[in-house]
């Protein structure tokens, strides 16, 4: 069974394999954080492999058992499975992030249970006794497995038939879905007669049904307006609006207040329809500010009037490479309301002249802050 | 015969622990030590000199106690072959009391400690704000409009600042982190990429203060330098009148106007000169990013109003004349300073090593078949090839930029 060092390292393997998927899918999946904890949880898992194997280290028993079962190998199908998993790990190094993690989960998964079996069969020569132990072992989590691997694969085939259905159908499919696993669950545990074939019979059907709705959605792709919404590049400054007037997709969801207060080099203000800028350290107002060049630099918008205001950038113009056009440089903010902010980085690579200016603005409001680039 | 040997080695081990702490006492009697942390020039500086006064004797007797302590039982209970005594699990009341003692102690050192730090961070009564930016291996100071600065200045090396004024210096960094330190004038901050710290500065009286990066930051950390340069108020709207000047060419058939050319030709993609024009006429703005890692060079608008280049590694200035400002009294300096460069000052030699091969002055990542993991970008100066012919008129050029 469990000994005290490899329950330790069991431990360690989960937690640390945990916190590198969740850091992985949180934060970033190629950041060397993801990288230090999986190594943490390969490092722990091996140790804990030898843990077992050698049941910390208590010879006498472990001679003993190896001795008494060496005859009565159990056939087993977890090489196969380690093996997929090294397979889908390895073409998802090649090919995408999602064979990657679905390989690597495969192979740990595979190479628990592999161990896990290997382990127990040393236990003794009575195989009934050992799957015992196999079960005591690792059998608690065979259904927890099997049905976040199930629940995983429901929400990924549910969200593709959400996502593919109109904004109205998917509402009305979701309080479908939910009304009818509500009846039946409600059959099942009212009606003992439900329990039995007709359960099952229902369960397989809802099973296709999802299968097949998801698989055909998943082909379908996105409804239209959501393919049109991924493919822009919300952030970028050759989309962004910066006129007047709210955008339908660069105004969502504006967040209106700014944490990085450390990190501001001037504070632009909208109050009583007038524009200024303050900088820590000079109390009048503003309507020059300098901008180190060649640097990321944070502005901080802040409207305290009733409307809503942006701020726009000038960054000056360029000529398209390779044509006589020339456009305008410039970002902005989204929109902010009133007693609302907004950060807006920049990074200004020329000096500003006479010929090459830089201002602030703000639509909707008179007068311009100089940005003096030296 | 034995006994012999061991009072031999132990005279050797006192003459040893002798000499080092003797080397130790007596570094701190040098008398050309223009970053000792012990000789405040400024309020800021003198706030951490209060504090210090308080926490090293403090410091240093409980430093001197634990170690006397620890040496005589380390002496005293060595192994000798005797036998291992009983073993017990402690004494309460010693460990409580060892546990209040450093707790009072370091109760009473917070209290002055954290009421310096909030003295130090007071931004409230500021008179003058500077941006300074750090970049591999030089800084660059530019100057807000604000009262007294009607349009913003822009200088490197060298930082100016009015005597008994609040300046705040407002860091950051273009590449990496660095930390700006002027010990005569306040304790050192980090410079950080996209952040922006804050450092108080001010000086008591006219001088140049010296101080040195104090976060590693590559190649030639060692040699990022800065000097404070603090002049009267009045000198000090001198200077600012100086760097506000507008640009003059070299007049027409001069070495001069030759050397301009060449700066056009050579250095222009990178060092900017406010309102050098090109042959038709056309402003020239230099593109440090396109060649530079941290997207900056040394504007050289005004580079002989300074004593120093190459991130303060060198002076502009032969030594003699360099000791003349350095030891002038408070009264002439800002007069020997305001002076810039003169022709019979400048300190050519350097200048010209520097011109023909910079980096073999100063190590720096400036190999063009090196530059793979900055995407061709150099960080530091290159070897420009300059002919001296070149640099003949190069130096003949900047010694006008006053």
């Amino acid at each position: 069974m469990f000994t005290p060092g490899s329950k330790y390292f069991v431990g360690l393997t989960g937690l640390s394999l945990v916190a590198a998927i969740l850091y992985a899918f949180l934060v970033n999946p190629n950041d060397l954080g993801s990288i230090a904890l999986l190594g943490v949880a390969v490092a722990a898992g091996l140790i804990a492999g030898f843990a077992f194997l050698t049941r910390d280290g208590d010879t006498e028993s472990a001679t003993e058992s190896v001795a008494a079962n060496a005859e009565v190998p159990t056939p087993s199908f977890w090489p196969i499975v380690f093996a997929l998993g090294a397979a889908l790990t390895l073409l998802g190094l090649a090919t995408n992030a999602i064979v990657f993690v679905v390989g690597l989960g495969v192979l740990v998964g595979g190479g628990l249970e592999w161990t896990i079996q290997n382990w127990a069969d040393r236990a003794s020569a009575d195989g009934r006794y050992n799957s015992e132990v196999r079960a005591r072992a690792i059998g608690a989590l065979d259904y927890p497995g099997l049905a976040a691997v199930a629940l995983g694969v429901i929400a990924y085939l549910f969200s593709r038939i959400m996502l593919t259905a109109s904004k109205s159908g998917a509402a009305v499919i979701f309080i479908v879905v939910a009304a009818a696993v509500l009846v039946v669950g409600v059959l099942i545990s009212t009606k003992p007669a439900f329990r039995g074939r007709a359960s099952l019979l229902v369960t397989t059907f809802a099973a296709v049904l999802l299968a097949g709705a998801g698989i055909a959605s998943a082909i379908n792709g996105e409804r239209s307006e959501l393919a049109v919404v991924a493919e822009e590049k919300p952030y970028s400054a050759s989309h962004r609006e910066c006129g007047e007037e709210a955008s339908d997709h660069y105004d969502k969801h504006a967040g209106n207040r700014v944490s990085s207060r450390s990190a501001v080099i001037a504070t632009v203000i909208v109050e009583d329809g007038k524009l200024y800028a303050q900088m820590i350290g000079l109390k009048d107002k503003l309507n020059t500010v300098s901008v180190p060049r060649s640097n990321v630099t944070n502005i901080l918008f802040r409207n305290l009037d009733k409307e809503e205001y942006r701020l726009v950038a000038n960054l000056g113009t360029r000529t398209v490479a390779g044509t006589d056009v020339v456009e305008k440089i410039g970002t902005c903010t989204q929109l902010a309301g009133e007693n609302q902010e907004q950060l807006l980085t920049i990074n200004i690579p020329k000096s500003s002249s006479a010929e090459n200016k830089y201002s602030f603005e703000v639509p909707g409001i008179e007068g311009k802050i100089e940005v003096v680039v030296p | 015969m034995e006994s012999r040997n061991v009072k031999s080695s132990r005279r050797r081990l006192v003459a040893s622990v002798s000499a080092i702490a003797a080397a130790v006492v007596l570094a701190g009697c040098a008398k050309n030590a223009p970053q000792d942390t012990f000789q405040p020039k400024g309020a800021n500086a003198q706030m951490i000199q209060d504090l210090q006064v308080i926490v090293f004797p403090i410091a240093g007797v409980v430093g001197v106690i634990v170690l006397a302590l620890a040496g005589y039982i380390f002496y005293r209970f060595r192994d000798r072959g005797q036998a291992i005594p009983v073993q017990s699990h402690g004494k309460p009341v010693v460990e409580i009391t060892l546990t209040i003692i450093p707790a009072l102690i370091l109760s009473v050192v917070g209290v002055f400690t954290f009421r310096t730090i909030f003295d130090l961070a007071e931004t409230k009564d500021t008179e003058m704000i500077i941006n300074v930016t750090g970049q591999q291996w030089w800084w660059e100071y530019d100057y807000p409009t604000q009262e007294g600065i009607s349009q913003p200045i822009i200088t490197s090396g060298q930082l100016v600042i009015p005597v008994g004024t609040k300046v705040l210096l407002r860091e950051t960094s273009r590449d990496v982190i660095h930390s700006y330190w002027i010990p005569a004038l306040n304790g050192k901050k980090d410079a950080v990429p996209g952040r922006i710290h804050l450092l108080r500065l001010e000086a008591d009286k006219p001088g140049i203060y010296a101080g040195q990066c104090t976060e590693f930051c590559g190649l030639s950390h060692a040699n990022m330098r800065m000097e404070t340069v603090a002049l009267s108020k009045a000198d000090f709207a001198k200077w600012v009148a100086n760097q506000q000047k507008a640009y003059v060419s070299p007049a027409e058939g001069t070495k001069a106007k030759e050397g301009e050319a060449v700066f056009l030709n050579q250095c222009s993609r990178c060092h900017q000169v406010n309102g050098i024009k090109d042959a038709n006429g056309k402003a020239v703005i230099s593109a440090p990013d396109e060649n530079v890692y941290s997207g900056a060079a040394p504007n050289l608008s005004h580079l002989m109003s300074r004593n120093t280049f190459a991130g303060a590694m060198f002076d502009l200035v032969i030594d003699k004349c360099r000791d003349d400002v350095w030891n002038a009294s408070s009264e002439e300096f800002g007069a020997k300073y305001l002076a810039g460069v003169s022709s019979d000052c400048l300190n050519q030699k350097d200048l010209r090593a520097w011109l023909r091969n910079a980096p073999g002055m100063k190590p720096m990542y400036a190999d063009p078949a090196k530059l793979e993991k900055s995407n061709g970008l150099y960080r530091g100066m290159p070897n420009l090839g300059l002919t001296e012919d070149d640099i003949d008129k190069l130096v003949a050029y900047l010694i006008t930029l006053k």
